[in-house]
């Protein structure tokens, strides 16, 4: 690899990293017109610097302002190396998923966080954003044709609108076609078997892997 | 036999008690279970607006045998409604939750209205504070605060507004000193109208989000500013933070409150080796108290006793839809706990 490839890449690495999105922006239009492999750049620069940060997070030596700022430099840079992407990679059918956080709460920090931790990892998502109409979950499920529902609450009072979905996703035929994982403060794995999810995840991390799992995605 | 009042007051003052006070503080520690107040005018959503409602419900609630205490208001968006957030009021199963902010950016915060106290929903509750006053009945009246982050965050997008401790750090620590000194000013109001005890509830101010460096310089800051600014109404203040407190207890331990009061996954067991002897409240988890039985419940609540709980309360705001035997059963439990 040449050396500069690599300095810039190293840039796009550190730059999400280190939060610095100027750093970032300025590497990927250098990255563009040096004409290397834009895959390359955002997953060997870009995205890596993102997996480094999501570590620190697991340590705990990251939290999560840290990780909103780390993905926002790297969401400047996909912003600019993405319209470049070969046709045959940008059209390339990613799992798709839909994240939102339930009726009645607005707390969406944590789905934030899946959201960015799904999207680094490689996954297509829908973000239906906060305070979802629990009917919303599954008419985008259905419409979009996708492979995996995530939602989140924070507050005791709304967690059972997550019951409610499992229950409207049966009823609209489609449950057996989507795996349904959810997370947030006051949910439990118990919680989650209770009602009929296929999954939980404590964090943002986690979730990653647990969709695979689920998905079967090495 | 001690009155609720007293006994609250006497475990404030670190004194001798029969057993610990059984309380739910209202505000962001929802105390509201539709079981127990579906009969009668008194409910929610209704309730969110009317102070007469407002007294009657708390009054229902304690009758009913759930708490010993009044805790009004029962959301946590009365301060960022008058701060020009608007509310979407729920209903009787959803807690009211902003739908709008009224500010994009921390930098804009000098567009935000200052809170009118003589207006909406900030004069309901120091009215219903009054009438509860009056009954002077021995229970005692917990007023609310939502902490200064959570308003802060619900004024302004969260996500912008946490981006924006790093990236307009001066302005934010700016907006944040107005926050806290419009927070003191409804508390004070609070405090006139004859409450016993503030509770500062922050449940967006958390280690998890901030880290150790961010939560000191903001969370505990302007929390403590607000109870200086409350030391000369002698009033005694509890502070409950949400989330995992393992990365945090050094400056959680610098909250000047009286008494702290965490989440369910804070074990009392946990924060009592590292918090030494301040006072604790809570914490009995609301998932138990919604989904379990009543046995769990008084197990629970027993081991929360044990374990060194001076005030024992739901961990959290409670699941409408809690039955109320378990409420119920957590009360059975502190005093049948007192007897042995």
């Amino acid at each position: 690899m040449s050396n500069y490839k690599e300095e810039l890449l190293k840039r796009l690495s550190d730059g999400v990293l280190y939060m610095e999105d100027e750093d970032v922006i300025e590497a990927s239009k250098e990255y563009v017109v040096s004409g290397y492999p834009i895959l390359d750049g955002i997953m060997q620069g870009l995205v890596d610097g993102m997996n480094q940060a999501s570590k620190l997070y697991e340590e705990e030596e990251y939290f999560v302002t840290d990780i909103l700022l780390c993905s926002d430099a790297m969401y400047e840079g996909l912003d600019i190396l993405r319209p470049h992407l070969p046709q045959s990679e940008s059209e390339k059918i990613r799992p798709k998923g839909v994240i939102g956080v339930v009726e009645g709460d607005t707390h969406d920090i944590g789905k934030n966080l899946v959201k960015i931790m799904l999207e680094t990892a490689g996954f297509d998502m829908i973000d239906l954003g906060r305070d979802v109409p629990l009917n919303e979950f599954v008419e985008i499920a259905k419409k979009e044709k996708v492979s995996f529902v995530c939602m989140s609450t924070l507050m005791t009072t709304t967690m059972d609108g997550m019951g409610k979905v499992v229950e409207l996703l049966r009823d609209a035929g489609i449950r057996e076609d989507v795996k349904v994982v959810i997370g947030g403060g006051p949910i439990s794995k118990k919680f989650a078997d209770n009602i009929g999810a296929d999954g939980y995840s404590s964090n943002a991390v986690e979730a990653v892997n647990l969709l695979k799992n689920l998905l079967n995605i090495a | 036999m001690l009155s609720p009042k007293d006994r609250l007051s006497k475990v404030l003052k670190r004194e001798k008690t029969d057993r610990p006070p059984c309380i739910c503080p209202g505000g962001m520690m929802n105390m509201v279970i539709t079981e127990a107040s579906k009969d009668g005018e008194a409910k929610l959503p209704e309730a969110h607006t009317d102070e007469k409602l407002m007294v009657d419900l708390a009054v229902k609630i304690n009758e009913k045998g759930c708490f010993e205490n009044y805790g009004l208001p029962f959301c946590m968006t009365v301060e960022v409604e008058s701060l020009g957030a608007k509310i979407d009021m729920g209903s009787d199963i959803y807690e009211p939750h902003v739908i709008e902010y009224p500010i994009n950016s921390v930098g804009d915060w000098r567009d935000i209205p200052k809170m009118d106290f003589e207006e909406g929903r900030v004069k309901v509750v120091t009215n219903a504070i009054k009438m509860l006053k009056k009954k002077d009945n021995n229970i005692p009246i917990v007023g609310n605060l939502t902490g200064p982050i959570s308003v802060a965050s619900s004024v302004v997008e969260p996500v912008s507004f946490y981006k924006g401790l790093r990236k307009q750090n001066e302005e934010s620590h700016k907006f944040l000193e107005f926050i806290s000194d419009q927070l003191t000013i409804f508390a004070q109001k609070q405090i006139e109208s004859g409450v016993d005890i503030i509770v500062i509830s922050d449940p967006s101010g958390t280690g998890e989000i901030l880290g150790p460096k961010l939560f000191e310089e903001f969370t505990v800051k302007y929390i403590n500013r607000i109870i200086d600014n409350l030391k000369d109404k002698n009033i005694p203040i509890a502070v409950h933070i949400c989330g995992q407190m393992k990365s945090v207890y050094n400056q959680v331990n610098k909250i000047k409150s009286d008494v702290l009061s965490f989440d369910s996954m804070v074990s009392i067991e946990d924060s009592r080796k590292h918090l030494g002897d301040r006072l604790l409240m809570g914490n009995v988890s609301t998932y138990v108290l919604e989904y379990g039985n009543p046995e769990k419940v008084s197990q629970m609540t027993a081991k929360c006793i044990k374990d060194g709980s001076n005030i024992i309360s739901p961990a959290c705001g409670l699941g409408m839809r809690s039955p109320i035997e378990n409420i119920r059963a957590m009360m059975k439990s502190v005093d049948k706990e007192s007897k042995i």
